[in-house]
């Protein structure tokens, strides 16, 4: 391990770094390696990362640190997406998603998955192998009925897969507002310990904000956009960019606002009109600086929860809150499985159309070896998922969905 | 060094041997048929059909590249039908009822008058290699036979074991001795060896039936003949007779099942699950109280039945009393029992692709020593061995179909890759390529092959472009032309919205068959009525377009992986990340690609990527 300084093409300081030397067969890929690391920011990372491609270096693929690391023998493929979860679990729920997968728990479903739907597809195939044999009307019936029950079970388990990337992923909690009006407060506040730096005057953050928190189990990335102005005139065009970016990905955005300002209602209406967001919350700070107390409601039908971060008032309550909305949107953890990663769900959606397909065949009659088709694509895209079929389809989809290595 | 007695010797005159022989001397080799009788070639040991569902589609295979079994049913059925005409095309599949007398007569007949084939009446009892490759044949009368390559198809004659109750009867079929020198000449060539188990049902004096009980089954006009070579001769054609099992029959089997050595513990090896004997029926099915009976002629000149789905190895007084509860049968006399037989067979994973065994240059297998059972699956393999054994001689690669072109790829590929533990039967569900290997469209798939290896005439293949070339007009004509809704009859009753429809639309549309479609197409336009083939063709076309392209990007994926080729002498231990599991079965089976080591169970997708890395590694793949 050494530190020093990375230097530009003409010998320019850029930043002090730290760099490590990994020799073969003792890195994450088995082969020799070196890792660099420098100053937080990405400017900082933009900057080494553009000296190094100029240099000759490439870009890893999406995935491709972890192909290497399973293609030398390091990880087991079977492994690689529930290690992947294992990386990303932050919270005990999480972890026990991830070890369902690694147990196998969560394939054995798959495979009673599959071998209802190759009961069926059996059925079928008897009646074509051995027409003379007369399987009758019903019993083409009954496979409808047992084919739509098996769509039933591979959309609620679809369904899943949005609250099980929120398992995965964390439950994504944007906090944002205008300059001054708190956020970077509320973020340290809901961090318990002081982590972002608090002034009086705006724009001290820089960029923004990740950090972790454990609400009843679920794992919540909360994200303090403090230095990213959402609106004209501020910042730059691309920090916008970011921050709208953030915005409507996240499943929760507390929207902060000052209202010991006289126009905060038109404001927040305004800035909020212009925002595309899944749900959000409307914080009212500073509390403390009214001399009469705000009624909770407004004419905009969002519900005003109201809080003082610096004399720490109404904060159980805005907890409260915020605990009820990231629980409702979290999957019934009673049935024990579901679908945290997008290559599965993609399978499953391909299952499931397959077999809508196919149990459209059935009904109107058309003849069994279309339906059969219809199934047996049905079957390979289950099979993808537990991992019976391989083709190299299959490895680069899985790979790529490793961010840019571990 | 000296020119061997033969080219090629073939062990064995069934189904297999006869087209291995066959396809041999057309590609010019000189051959010889080592057989017990030589009247007795390609004899139907079992039932007295050709085809049937997924075998018609061999059958049509074997004729697209040259073979026999379609010409000789052809000549000598006395019933042609259709199954699953109800179904689409893909699964439509041809059965006929042989006289079986003149099938084999019809075979004995073609292969004397064939050249370059020589027919040896004795037995043969060990295999002589040297140097690793096959060198000659020893036979029972101390002759010994030299030869480039040997094709074995024992048929049940290697140490054959037929069972009746308790009784045992050394025999490869009911009548005629077993083989047992080969058996153990194999093993000591270091094969192994294994036991299966097939049945057959007793025969039946035919005037002794009450026909009046059973439902007739008539064959199919026009006749639906197999080949595209055949004379389409006219005749009345017999019908089979469908009955059934009674509450008796149930009752006494049941009570009786003890004395069968399939449940007596007399028979360890295992017999095919979709074959079982009629004490395993009832055994497996309780509550089954039924079972359907087809009662099949064995031929023209012959009053000799064969009962198809009571196949049974009961002591012979009970098959007497259980036969005569079916319906029908009441005073039906057999003339020979039926009776189980144990024979050895040869694991294939001990065979490539080409079904050249893997430790023995130019010692090939085909049949029933490779786990199988069938004619049709006989006949395939035997026709894939003689023209490999053919390419073999010539130092030329092999001739290897693959699952997206053929059922004889499927079947090869199976037995390749599969742990065989029950006779192998075809059937249509084991082809994932379903839709495109169709019996009317095998001269399509093969006949490119067929034409490379000089397996068929020039002027067929000439003819056939000319068939080709009509189907793809008729396609586009289909496709174009528009007709009025008001004059499709009740069939335009589905086409609420539209004023006019293409007959492509017609065609398309489920719940209506290709034949009813194509009946209201030729009404609109001249151009339909030319012959039947074309029209036909261009339809199955046009009803399964959409779904034949989604099969053919399937079918591309498939080939990609098919392509990358793991060499012979490629050696798996030591290769660090795989699998134990999947070590020995690689070792084992030793693919011939990656797609094909995929297949292998145990084998999984994380071993397959290490493989390929190795592989590519070495040099062998293509990075």
């Amino acid at each position: 391990m050494r530190t020093g300084w990375f230097c530009g093409s003409s010998g320019e300081r850029l930043d002090e770094v730290m760099a490590v030397y990994m020799s073969a067969g003792r890195s994450y890929t088995g082969l020799s390696q070196a890792e660099i690391y420098c100053h937080g920011g990405s400017e900082v990372v933009k900057l080494l990362l553009d000296q190094l491609l100029t240099s000759g270096a490439r870009a890893a693929e999406p995935g491709e640190f972890t192909r290497l690391a399973f293609l030398n023998g390091r990880l087991d493929l079977t492994r690689a997406e529930a290690v992947a979860e294992i990386i990303a679990a932050n919270t005990e729920t999480s972890l026990n998603v991830a070890r369902e997968h690694l147990s196998g728990a969560y394939a054995e479903h798959i495979e009673t998955l599959r071998k209802a739907l190759v009961e069926i597809l059996a059925e079928i195939e008897a009646s074509i192998d051995y027409p003379e044999e007369d399987i009758s009307p019903e019993e083409h019936r009954s496979n409808a009925d047992a084919l739509s029950q098996l769509i039933s079970t591979i959309s609620a388990l679809n369904k899943s897969y949005d609250s099980g990337r929120i398992l995965r992923e964390g439950f994504k909690l944007v906090i944002a507002g205008r300059p001054n009006a708190g956020k970077s407060s509320l973020f340290n506040l809901l961090l318990k310990q002081q982590r972002a730096l608090v002034a009086p005057t705006p724009g001290t953050t820089r960029d923004y904000l990740s950090e972790w928190i454990d609400v009843d189990g679920v794992p919540v990335n909360i994200i303090d956009t403090a230095g990213l102005r959402l609106h004209s005139g501020q910042v730059e065009k691309a920090g916008q960019q970011v921050a709208r970016q953030l915005v409507s990905d996240c499943d929760l955005l507390l929207w902060i606002v000052d209202v010991s300002r006289k126009r905060w209602r038109s404001e927040a209406r305004s800035d909020l009109s212009h925002l595309k967001v899944r749900r959000r919350l409307l914080v009212g700070n500073k509390i403390d600086l009214l001399t009469k107390s705000l009624e909770d409601g407004n004419s905009d039908s969002d519900e005003l929860i109201q809080i003082s971060c610096l004399a720490r008032r109404g904060f159980p309550k805005f907890v409260q809150r915020l605990a009820r909305q990231v629980h409702s949107s979290m999957p019934d953890l009673t049935s024990g499985l579901v679908v945290t990663s997008a290559r599965h769900r993609q399978k499953l959606q391909t299952a499931a159309r397959q077999m809508k397909l196919a149990a459209r065949l059935l009904r109107c009659h058309e003849s069994p070896e279309l339906v059969v088709f219809e199934l047996r694509l049905a079957a390979d895209a289950l099979d993808e998922i537990t991992g019976k079929i391989y083709n190299e389809e299959i490895l680069d989809q899985i790979f790529s969905k490793f961010c840019i290595g571990k | 060094m000296t020119e061997p007695d033969y080219d090629i010797v073939v062990v064995g005159g069934g189904h297999a041997g006869v087209e291995a022989a066959l396809v041999a001397a057309r590609m010019d080799r000189r051959v010889a048929i080592v057989t017990m009788d030589a009247k007795r070639l390609a004899l139907m040991s079992c039932n007295p059909a050709i085809g049937g569902i997924g075998k018609s589609q061999l059958v049509k295979e074997i004729d697209a590249l040259g073979g026999l079994m379609a010409e000789a049913i052809d000549a000598t059925g006395i019933q042609f039908r259709r199954l699953n005409l109800s179904r689409g095309p893909a699964v439509w599949s041809t059965r006929a009822q042989a006289d079986r007398v003149e099938y084999t007569q019809f075979v004995c007949d073609y292969v004397e008058r064939t050249e370059g084939i020589e027919i040896i009446e004795d037995i043969v009892d060990g295999i002589t290699v040297r140097g690793g490759s096959v060198a000659a044949v020893q036979t029972v009368s101390g002759r010994q036979i030299s030869a480039g390559a040997v094709i074995v198809c024992s048929g049940t004659f290697l140490s054959g074991l037929i069972h009746i109750g308790e009784e045992k009867i050394e025999a490869g079929r009911m009548g005629e001795p077993a083989a047992y020198g080969l058996s153990e000449s194999l093993r000591e060539l270091g094969f192994e060896v294994g036991r299966l188990k097939t049945g057959t049902p007793p025969r039946l004096d035919g005037d002794t039936i009450d026909w009046s009980l059973c439902q007739p089954q008539p064959g199919e006009v026009p006749i639906p003949f197999f080949s595209c070579r055949s004379p389409r001769r006219q005749f009345d054609q017999v019908p089979c007779h469908l009955t059934y099992t009674t509450d008796e029959t149930k009752r006494l089997v049941s009570a009786n099942q003890h004395q069968s050595p399939i449940f007596s513990g007399q028979i360890s090896s295992t017999g095919p699950r979709y074959c079982p004997s009629i004490e395993d029926k009832f055994h497996r099915f309780p509550d089954k109280e039924s079972h359907q009976i087809f009662l099949e002629p064995e031929g023209n000149g012959t009053n000799e039945i064969y009962p198809n789905g009571f196949a049974t190895a009961l002591p012979r007084d009970i098959q007497k009393v259980a036969i005569r509860t079916v319906r029908g049968l009441e005073q039906a006399v057999i003339t020979q029992s039926g009776y189980a037989i144990e024979y050895d067979y040869c694991p294939p994973s001990q065979i490539k692709p080409s079904l050249e065994t893997k430790s023995v240059h130019g010692l090939f297998f085909a049949g029933q020593i490779n786990g199988t059972s069938g004619y049709e699956e006989a006949a395939a393999q035997g026709l894939m061995a003689g023209v490999n054994a053919a390419l073999y001689l010539e130092k030329a690669p092999p001739f290897i179909l693959d699952r997206s072109e053929a059922y004889i790829g499927v079947m090869i590929d199976d037995l390749c890759t599969r742990t065989i533990t029950e006779p192998y039967r075809m059937f249509t569900s084991r082809a994932e390529y379903r839709l495109a290997l169709r019996e009317d469209n095998a001269r399509d798939r093969l006949f490119r092959y067929a034409h490379k290896y000089g397996l068929v005439e020039s002027d067929e293949v000439e003819e056939f472009s000319t068939l080709q070339t009509r189907t793809n007009e008729l396609v586009a004509l289909l496709e174009k032309k528009r007709v009025r809704v008001a004059d499709l009859g009740s069939a335009g009753e589905r086409f609420q919205k539209a004023d006019r429809v293409s007959l492509a639309n017609l065609i398309r549309q489920p719940n209506l068959s290709i034949d009813e479609a194509l009946a209201l197409a030729r009404g609109f336009d001249d151009r339909f009525q030319d012959s039947y083939e074309p029209l036909q063709r261009a339809a199955i076309l046009i009803k399964y377009s959409g779904y034949l392209d989604k099969q053919q990007r399937e079918i591309e994926k498939f080939k990609r992986m098919e392509g990358l080729v793991i060499p012979d002498s490629f050696d798996y231990r030591g290769i660090v990340g795989l699998k134990k599991e999947a070590i020995e079965k690689l070792a084992r089976f030793r693919p011939s690609s990656l797609g094909q080591a995929g297949r292998l169970e145990g084998v999984s997708p994380g071993d397959i990527a290490i493989l390929s890395v190795h592989l590519k590694r070495r040099g062998v793949v293509p990075a």
